[in-house]
């Protein structure tokens, strides 16, 4: 009989996924966190089936700006962290036909005539991006003018949203 | 209501501005710096001194190692030394959290030193002068850290109004105490006696337009606090809750399509630098 092990008591051990990056995970005790979005989009992608779940926390949408810098640090920029991420799911075995999407971020600022719209160009980027690979996202909470916390359980698959000023976590799903 | 002077002379729980950030901010306008004039300022603090050498002997800098402080500033530059010290000598300010905004330790000294590094990427393309920006955008916020404590008691209701309303935090700051962080940070510098670009660079940092003559620090100090505020160094409840200023734009001579590069060029000095940033606060 093997030993048992800490991961299957349940014990659960945070996985900071920094700003520009991107953390792909098959371990069951792994909660993927991301810290304080502003405009920038954190995209979870979950296969409840093979239990892998991975997070990407984008800060801008097109490395056209600078392919070097995405060369350097692919999650980044949405064009070249979301093909990453769902790369590396599938190589832990992820079915892209199964993969439940969570979307959160995507701040802006209050900009009538939506000069700095960072926030906004991020969410249509991935959009696009979704509907090309014939995508859908089962949860999105974006915009208004807060900064947004991630964090996601690979062993429940469940995606909660600590909003900065706010007690109450969001859970979205 | 009290007025802004007698709010100013009402706290009690400011800390005070460090007296070298005073002395160094003075030769932030003189042409002609001597290195004795900036090791004098530094090296009767020893904790300083060994953080400020090391980070001039840190990859970011590169170059043959300095052993001591005359060496160091001589080889990084006058003016480089000067922001480094302006930094790290405002966290004991910063750092603390303040809890009227929402904001947790450590996040309001982060905002500042990402505004200053993209105000100084943005100012170095165009000429201007990186040091009165870098510490413009460094102190933008200043004010905050007096208000925090006179939100606190009301931040049920800041959160309510903010809700509510829609409104910029600002404008609930107007509401709820008759004065903006803006302008309690702006009469703090002008009672420090700082020069007249940084009291209006913070004063006018939400509204760049509205300065009587200093309104491209203004305007650098506004993009560096937005871009900050954009890559999720931008704090507390309602952190992105300000207005859009276009005119920013024209002051400093840029576009919004160049302004993701400066989100990612910060990101690198910010990743290079971070570590060493933190070392000494990180206890």
């Amino acid at each position: 009989m093997p030993a048992p092990s800490l991961m299957g008591l349940g014990f659960e051990h945070r996985v900071v996924v920094g700003l520009a990056e991107l953390v792909v995970s098959n371990n069951p005790s792994a909660v993927l966190t991301t810290y304080s979005l502003g405009s920038c989009l954190g995209i979870a992608i979950y296969d409840p089936v093979a239990k892998v779940g991975g997070l990407l926390h984008a800060m801008l949408p097109d490395s056209k700006i600078d392919p070097g810098k995405a060369v350097r640090q692919p999650g980044m920029f949405l064009d070249t962290g979301l093909p990453a991420l769902l790369r590396e799911a599938s190589d832990l075995r992820a079915d892209k036909r199964r993969l439940k999407i969570y979307v959160a971020g995507g701040a802006q600022i209050m900009d009538d005539k939506n000069v700095f719209n960072i926030g906004g160009r991020n969410q249509t980027a991935l959009a696009e991006f979704l509907r090309r690979e014939n995508l859908q996202a089962s949860a999105i909470q974006v915009g208004g003018h807060v900064n947004r916390t991630m964090y996601f359980s690979i062993q429940t698959g469940r995606v909660t949203l600590k909003v900065s000023g706010l007690q109450n976590e969001i859970i979205l799903c | 209501m009290l007025t802004l002077d007698g709010f100013i002379d009402s706290i009690d729980y400011l800390p005070p501005m460090p007296s070298n950030v005073t002395s160094l901010v003075k030769l932030l306008n003189q042409p002609d710096l001597d290195v004795d004039q900036i090791v004098q300022l530094i090296q009767y603090d020893p904790a300083l001194t060994a953080q400020v050498i090391r980070l001039c002997n840190s990859a970011y800098f590169g170059g043959a190692p300095a052993d001591n402080l005359h060496e160091a500033t001589v080889r990084v530059g006058y003016y480089e030394i000067l922001q480094l010290v302006i930094a790290l000598s405002t966290a004991t300010m910063m750092r603390p959290q303040q809890k009227g905004y929402g904001i947790e330790v450590g996040e309001l000294w982060k905002h500042s030193v990402t505004a200053a590094l993209v105000g100084k990427l943005l100012a170095n393309d165009r000429g201007g002068d990186e040091s009165l920006v870098f510490t413009a955008c460094m102190l933008h916020d200043i004010g905050k850290v007096a208000l925090s404590r006179s939100l606190e008691c009301k931040y049920d209701e800041v959160v309510a109004e903010t809700k509510r309303s829609q409104s910029p935090m600002l404008v609930v700051e107007q509401k709820l105490l008759g004065f903006d962080h803006a302008e309690v940070g702006g009469r703090l510098l002008e009672r420090w006696n700082f020069p007249v670009e940084l009291v209006q660079g913070v004063r006018f940092h939400h509204n760049p337009g509205a300065a009587p003559e200093h309104g491209v620090i203004a305007a650098y100090a506004y993009m560096g606090n937005m871009l900050a505020c954009f890559m999720g160094f931008g704090c507390g409840h309602q952190a992105l809750a300000f207005q859009g200023r276009a005119e920013a734009l024209e002051l400093i001579g840029t576009t919004p399509e160049e302004l993701p590069n400066y989100m990612a060029k910060a990101f690198f000095t910010l990743k290079d630098t971070e570590a060493l940033l933190s070392f000494p606060f990180g206890k």
